[in-house]
């Protein structure tokens, strides 16, 4: 009888250990993923298209720029993060802007002269829209900024980026994509 | 005939012909009603509804109609827009939800992942349920201990005659 009991004991606790086991396995699945990479349904689809007005300059549309990869940054001039990966933005854009990449910031919530204060302060470098109805930001499911959304060559977004972007993983994304005919 | 005896005459049917009017317009209103399931919704109610079906993305738990964020703003202006351009109020929920996906709508459909975490509690409470019923029913099942002070069972007339026949045949096949 106390055989029994200890067998029935046994049983029990093996069971409740594979239950904690499992939960412990499913959440540790989570400690290895990037927390700013965002798991958009928009990537792996087309991007949407835009045709936005430059700050200074000739309207940009989105399909114009098929065949280069085009790393495309939302942005505004009260967004405090945004001044934060200022530089690592400038410096992919002197990086690759030779090797049929564009970087594209698009103006989110913002007035145009604040806009156009930030640029000159910031010596923002890549060309930069207005997105003044929000039109694109919706389309794009934008939750705040900055985000980046990185565009393949045949206009497929690859990757959607909440918060300010790491340099050196921006570059490595471009250098593999550069290496292949995506 | 005169005209004054006219006069009369139609002044006398004109309550039975209002009377008449009345009941056909409301006829007709009821077989549009029943038709169509309910009045026609003005595009400003329409797009309320469709605004508070969608959860403001950057707001905690408020619909883009309660929220007053300038991102659920232009959401609604874009609504607006989308609903005097013809569009249903599925594909605009479907515009939103490629965007940001299923998170967008308060009530997200319940398949994958979503369908496990809102069907899990009811079949945990279900297999609690079968559980619990097997376990009273042995419970009940189980003989119970005599209280103290009780004899022996009664047995009927059959059950004694049984007895005594085993017994007796015990005795029989006993050596010597």
């Amino acid at each position: 009888m106390r055989r029994l009991i200890a067998s029935r004991r046994a049983r029990l606790l093996a069971g409740v250990a594979a239950v904690v086991a499992v939960i412990v396995a499913l959440l540790m699945t989570g400690l290895g993923r990037d927390p700013s990479v965002f798991a958009s349904p928009l990537v792996g689809r087309a991007a949407p298209n835009f045709t936005l007005p430059q700050l200074d300059g000739p309207p940009v549309t989105l399909t114009r720029l098929r065949g280069q990869i085009v790393v495309i940054n939302f942005w505004a001039s009260w967004c405090t993060e945004c001044r934060v990966e200022q530089a690592a933005l400038n410096q992919t854009w002197q990086q690759f802007q030779d090797s049929g990449v564009v970087v594209l910031g698009i103006d989110f919530q913002d007035t145009a002269d604040a806009a156009r204060s930030y640029v000159r302060t910031d010596a923002v470098a890549y060309p930069v829209v207005e997105d003044a109805s929000s039109k694109t930001a919706l389309a794009y499911g934008l939750r705040g900024v900055p985000e980046t959304f990185v565009v393949s060559r045949s206009g497929r977004i690859v990757r959607h980026v909440i918060g300010p972007v790491d340099p050196v993983a921006l570059a490595g994304e471009i250098n593999s994509m550069l290496g292949t005919r995506a | 005939m005169n005209a004054a005896g006219t006069l009369r005459r139609a002044r006398a049917g004109l309550p039975g012909l209002l009377v008449l009017i009345a009941l056909v317009a409301g006829l007709v209103t009821l077989v549009i009603v029943a038709v169509s399931g309910h009045p026609p919704a003005s595009q400003a109610q329409e797009v309320q509804q469709i605004a508070s079906g969608l959860h403001c993305p950057i707001c905690k738990d408020l619909s883009v109609a309660d929220s007053p964020a300038p991102l659920a703003q232009q959401m609604r202006q874009e609504i607006a827009q989308k609903v005097r351009a013809g569009e249903s109020a599925a594909q605009i929920r479907a515009g939103f939800v490629a965007a940001y996906g299923d998170s967008v709508l308060m009530s997200p459909p319940r398949q994958g992942v979503a369908g496990v975490v809102y069907y899990l509690p009811f079949l945990v409470l279900a297999a609690g349920l079968i559980v619990a019923f097997v376990l009273l029913r042995r419970w009940l099942r189980a003989p119970q201990p005599d209280p103290p002070g009780a004899g022996p069972p009664e047995l009927s007339a059959t059950q004694r005659r049984a007895v005594a026949k085993a017994v007796a045949r015990l005795r029989e096949e006993e050596p010597g």
